[in-house]
Formats: structure tokens, sequence, C-alpha cells
């Protein structure tokens, strides 16, 4: 498997904070590659130094070979980014929006207009050409902003928390669309949130806590970190708050977290202690539904390795 | 390429802007009408002749010449000008720049020099008229000059300069500008100073939609994002400047005098300035709030001190200072000066300040966009 990029010692300081700490990667071709971290862990600042718009402390990245900053306007023609927040013109239809960023890429004429045309076909607006963004969903929205970093059929796209706060139809849409761009070739780098997310798609997946990646493999071999940690869900009903301090106390319990109806309770395998937290339960008056024992998966992994929770 | 698709948005997206058509439309258009009508006897040449004063010195060799000028200085004392001529000790540039005179003259067998003040324009060129007048009756030469101090403007010079001693002078020279002649050119200066405004988002908006992430991540450089934008803004504000324009001219029917590609030169130059001010603020002031604040604020300063509203003449002290600060003081003055003196010199210096100050915000503009990682 040849490499589309390489990042190499790679540090971003803003000021005297460290945001990026001497990070090192390999993402392969034909990766979908996931980025988990919490807020501020620094995805956000590793990403774009990948897509040029920050300048690396210290360290470099290679895109296909090329050291990008010194291959500045290679790497630039061969990266599709898909910024965090929206970037697009609300004072420009669908169609000129693509069609304007394609251009920066040096496509014209008949072309131009096919790769538009494609693009926001590949994102479902292939009806919306005339339309102005700002009369659109939050859902069309997004996939306007990734149309606009497809159209020049870049080698890697970037995608920073592409399914941020919108309906699960277009989220489906969006990441059947990734899958799509994978499968015609593109190496996709993937950000989100949405723990379910990456384990859906992402074929490799780095975590990353106060800049660093402090672990890095497949989802099975992420899971396999971890095999002397159980997760127990407990499904109750709701009425009350429940003490989460007190679960917190028994013996092998590490990290403990309410879900709606359901508890989710990460603790040492090798601690038999379900019988205490039952009862603990039943002291708080808690009413039971269901008690049932999870394979590790991402989730308990997150929460074990950084002691946080993916989202706030 | 990526330069031109670039400027071609920036037009298009103010094409769509209603905010451009009502600032940079609407409102010269309608204040033009409505200044221009309200304050049209402030134009009327009644309201001075009262307080004209002329201080002369005169020496004739001939007795005849003196009886004339008698019967003239008689004859325009009725018009109510008061003609007193110099005393020793005096010193006339005082007297006119201060004000209490409204002009010097010296009178001899040569013709006649005229010193107008330039504070005073209308009164000044009252007098000017009546001795041009005298003049062209007597067969003297006659030459007038502004008394201002560093400026001096020869304004009937091809008269001292006639072989012939009977010298031709039309009054044409004095034409003065009507209420609407004078809100056209005021207004037009305006809101061609206007640009400063759309300039000044040229990157704040970019930043503000996070599309600035985007043009940084295109295989094209800062230079021609900057460039691009800086022809389409240019473009549509000149664009605008130049409807103004017309409209007053065909509509109104304001005078622009004989050099209209001169004003129309002119006013580009203004945008130009205009946009590059907006630019530079626009990267010394990231903030997008305060940057706006500054603006404003300089343009209502700029505007009213400029004379936008209503000529601002007879200033003193910290007044002259904050006039002459403004650029539409400058660009009104050389604009009123070339279309009713025909004083070609005057503008081009006001083009070069013009294109000078936008060359030095450019440059800080430029070294700001290098020095900063983002826009
Ligand atoms: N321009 C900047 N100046 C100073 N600090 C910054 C800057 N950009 C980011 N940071 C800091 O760097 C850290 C990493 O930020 P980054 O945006 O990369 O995080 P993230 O992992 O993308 O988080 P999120 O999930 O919230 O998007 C944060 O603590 C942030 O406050
Ligand atoms: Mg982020």
């Amino acid at each position: 498997m040849s490499h589309v990029l390489e990042i190499r010692n790679l540090t971003k300081k803003f000021g005297d904070f460290i945001a990026v700490d001497n990070m090192t990667l390999n993402i392969g071709e034909g990766e979908i590659f996931g980025f988990l971290g919490a807020n501020g862990a620094g995805k956000s600042t590793t990403i774009n130094m990948i897509a040029s718009l920050l300048r690396p402390t210290k360290g470099e990245i290679v895109l296909l070979g090329k050291n990008i900053v010194k291959d500045s306007k290679f790497a630039k023609m061969n990266t599709g980014i898909v910024p965090q927040e929206l970037a697009i013109y609300e004072d420009m239809t669908a169609y000129e929006n693509v069609s304007f960023f394609a251009g920066l890429y040096g496509l014209r004429g008949a072309m131009l207009r096919e790769r538009t045309e494609e693009a926001l076909a590949f994102v479902g607006l292939g009806d919306k050409h005339q339309s102005f963004p700002k009369n659109f969903s939050g859902g069309m929205k997004r996939r306007l902003n990734i149309a606009c970093a497809i159209a020049h059929l870049p080698k890697l796209i970037i995608m920073d928390e592409p399914t941020v706060g919108i309906d699960p139809q277009s989220r489906n849409y969006i990441l059947q669309s990734v899958r799509k761009l994978n499968e015609m070739g593109c190496t996709i780098i993937y950000t989100s949130h949405y723990m379910e997310e990456v384990e859906e798609i992402c074929t490799r997946i780095a975590i990353v806590d106060h800049g660093k990646i402090i672990a890095e493999g497949t989802k099975e071999q992420l899971t396999s970190i971890i095999t002397d940690t159980k997760e127990i869900w407990i499904g109750f009903r709701a009425d009350g708050a429940i003490s989460i301090e007190s679960l917190q106390g028994i013996a092998g319990v590490t990290a403990v977290r309410q879900e709606e109806n359901t508890l989710k309770i990460v603790s040492k395998s090798e601690v038999n202690n379900l019988n205490r937290i039952i009862q603990q339960l039943i002291k708080d008056q808690v009413e039971i539904r269901s008690v049932e024992e999870q394979a590790p998966n991402l989730e308990s992994v997150f929460l074990t390795l950084t002691g946080r929770n993916l989202r706030d | 390429m990526a330069i031109w698709r670039i400027a071609l948005k920036e037009i298009l997206s103010s094409v769509r802007n209603r905010q451009t058509f009502l600032f940079m439309l609407a409102l010269p258009i309608i204040l033009m009408l409505i200044l221009g009508a309200g304050l049209s006897n402030a134009f009327s040449s009644k309201h001075s002749v009262g307080e004209v004063r002329l201080l002369y010195q005169a020496t004739f060799s001939e007795n005849d010449m003196s009886a004339y000028w008698d019967s003239f200085t008689k004859a325009i004392g009725k018009e109510g000008v008061e003609v007193v001529p110099i005393r020793p000790g005096m010193d006339w540039r005082q007297e006119v720049s201060s004000g209490r005179y409204t002009a010097y003259a010296t009178i001899d067998k040569e013709g006649i020099a005229f010193f107008g003040s330039s504070k005073n324009t209308v009164e000044s060129g009252i007098l000017q008229g009546m001795l041009v007048a005298f003049a062209d009756r007597y067969a003297l030469g006659t030459a007038a000059f502004q008394a201002s101090p560093g400026v001096g403007t020869n304004i009937l010079k091809h008269a001292a300069e006639s072989k012939d001693f009977i010298q031709e002078t039309t009054l044409a020279a004095v034409r003065k500008p009507g209420s609407i002649d004078y809100y056209a050119v005021s207004m037009t200066t305006m809101i061609a100073l206007f640009s400063i405004i759309s300039a000044n988002y040229l990157f704040g908006a970019e930043r503000a939609r996070k599309t600035a992430i985007r043009l940084m991540a295109a295989p094209i450089s800062k230079g021609e994002i900057l460039v691009g934008k800086m022809i389409g803004n240019v473009f549509i504000n000149t664009l605008c400047v130049l409807v103004v324009v017309l409209f007053s001219k065909f509509v109104y029917h304001a005078y622009w005098g004989n050099h209209f590609w001169l004003v129309l030169l002119a006013l580009l130059t203004e945008v130009l300035l205009a946009v590059s001010l907006g630019l530079g603020i626009g990267f010394l002031l990231t903030k997008q709030e305060g940057s706006y604040m500054v603006v404003m604020i300089f343009l209502q300063c700029a505007s009213f001190f400029g004379g936008a509203y209503f000529p601002i003449e007879n200033t003193e002290g910290i007044l002259t200072l904050l006039t002459n600060l403004s650029p539409l003081r400058w660009i009104n003055t050389a604009l009123l000066e070339l279309i009713y003196m025909d004083n070609i010199a005057a503008v081009w210096k006001v083009i070069g300040l013009n294109l000078g100050i936008a060359a030095v915000f450019l440059v800080l503009t430029v070294i700001s966009i290098r020095r900063r990682e983002a826009f």
C-alpha cells in the first residue's frame, strides 16, 4: 500500500500553547481515515495544516511524495477540504458556488460545467442548481459544502465534521457519498464527534488527545487494546435524576455515562461488580428494565484511553 | 484566469446586494435633489455683495485714468462694495488672508493685478468680475491671483501675457456653480469615497462566511486574490460613480465643464484611493466592528468637512486643518476649479495625490497579507 499522505513530527504552536504535538502518521491510498478526538483535541489544526491553511511550526507533511510547503500548488491541486463550518456564498446559487471554487483549480469551459453538474448531482442537489443556499435546510447546506470541495476531483479529501447538526436522512446521504468517493479512488480523512459514523465508514482510526495520537489502527485493533474492560448497559424507567457519583465509587468502575434511558458503565472485566451496581441502583430507587453486557467498542476504548467523553 | 473569476464573482455579489444600490446610487441622486433645492439660496450672488471690501493701490501717470478709476469705485460703491486705498504699513496679504478685505488690487499703467481671497471665493469672484469689466473698458491688462498662502493660481494669465495691451477677457471665467451644480460634484465625490465601505468588507466578508478557507486552500496566490477582488470592487464602484455623474448631467442638467474626461479620471483615482484605504483599514483593524466604526466615522467627518453637505468657507484654526485633511476637500476644490476656471494643473495635482496615498495603503495591505497565515 503506497502512502498518499505522510506526516512526520508535525507540531503546531499558537503562542505557547501546543495544539498539535509531534504527530507522526501515514495514510495509505484508498483509506477512509478517521480522526477521533474531544473538543480542542487538535483535529482541525492538524487538518488545516494538511490543507495548507496553517503553517506547521515544526515537522513536515508529504502528499503523494511531495512536500506540501515546497510544492504548495501541487498539494493544493490534489486536496479538497470540507471545512468544519459552512463555507459557501449565500448570495450565489448552488451552481455558482461550486463552479466558482472549481474554477479556481483551473477548470474552465465545458469541463467546468460538467464537473460542477456532477458534483451537485453527487451530493443530491442536481435539481437545485439555481437555488440560493439561504433557502436550503442545514443538511442541504452541508451537502453543498461538500460539493464545493470535490468538483476538481482531488486525490485527498479532508472532511472536518461534515455531519454536524443535520437530520439523519442527510447524514446517511453524506456517509453514502463518502463511501462512493472512496470507491472512486479518493483517499479520505474524516473527523467526527459521532462514534457510530467513524465505526461505520472508517478503515483506520486515530484517537487524538491533547494534540497527540494516543492510539491508531483498525476498529478491531483498537478494541483489542482494552480486553480487560467490559461495558454494562442498564435500561431504566426515566423519572428523576440518577446519582452517577455513587456508581463511580464502586470498585472496578472506570466510567459512567447516562444516555437517555440507558446507563453505560465501563468497568474492569476482572472485577465482578454487577451485583453491587444493581444494589446501588435499587437503593437509589431506580426502576431497572434491562441489563446487558457489551463487548468493548470504540466508545469504551476512547473513554478508557482519554478519560473523556467524545462529546461535551 | 483566477483573477478574473474572482473579479467577476465580486461584481456579481455587489450587483445582487441591495445595499450597493441604496448607498451608491439612490442616496447621492436623492441628496443632490434635496440639498440642491433646499440650499439654493446660499448660492445666489446677492448674499455677499454688502460684505465685499476691496483694498487697492493705484499709481496713475495720467489724470484721465485716475478719473476713470474714481468713477469706477463710485459705481461699485453703489453696489455695496467698500473700496479702500492701502495705507503705508499695511500688509495686504495679512489683510486679505485674515478676511478683513475680500481682495487686493494694484492698478498702474501696466494693468491691473488682482489678488482674491481663497476663503471668500464667491465675493472675490464678484470683485474680480467687476475689475475685469473695468479693465476691458479702459484697456488695461488684468491678472488675478488667489491670495491664500501657498496656493497661487494665475486665473487670467493669458490676459497678462497678451502682447496686445488690450486684452480679451470673458466673464465665463468667473462663472459660479448653482446649487445643483455644486451638489452634483460634492455628492459624486462623496459616494466615490463611500467605496471605502465595500472595500473595507472585501476580506471581512470572506472571513465571516469562512469562504476565506476555500480561497486559501485553492492553488492560487494571495496576490491573485487581492488583485481580483480589487478589480471587481473598483469596477463596480466606478460604475456607480459614472451612473451618478451621468444622471446629474443629463437629468438634473448639472454643469460638468469642458474637461469631462479629466473629471472622470479624477473620480476614478478617487475610487482607487478609497478602495485602498478601505482595504488597508480592513487589514490593520481585523475586528470587523471596529473596522466598520472607524470607516463610518472617517466618512462622516470627511464628508462634513470636505463640503459634501454645504460648502465650507471662512474656516479658521483647527477647522481649517480638519477641512484640509478631508480628501473630499482637495477633490471638490480641484474639480470646481477645473469646471469653472479651467484649472487643469490643480486636478493633476490631486490625481497624483490620490494615486500616491492609494499606493501607500496598498503597500501596507500587501505587507499585512504576507505576514499573516490566513486572511
Ligand atoms: N488560531 C488559534 N489560536 C490559538 N489557539 C488556537 C487556534 N486554533 C485552535 N486553537 C486551539 O488549539 C486547540 C485545538 O483546536 P482544534 O480546533 O484543532 O480542535 P478540534 O479537535 O478540531 O476541536 P473541535 O472538535 O471542537 O473542532 C484548541 O484548544 C484551540 O483552542
Ligand atoms: Mg475541529
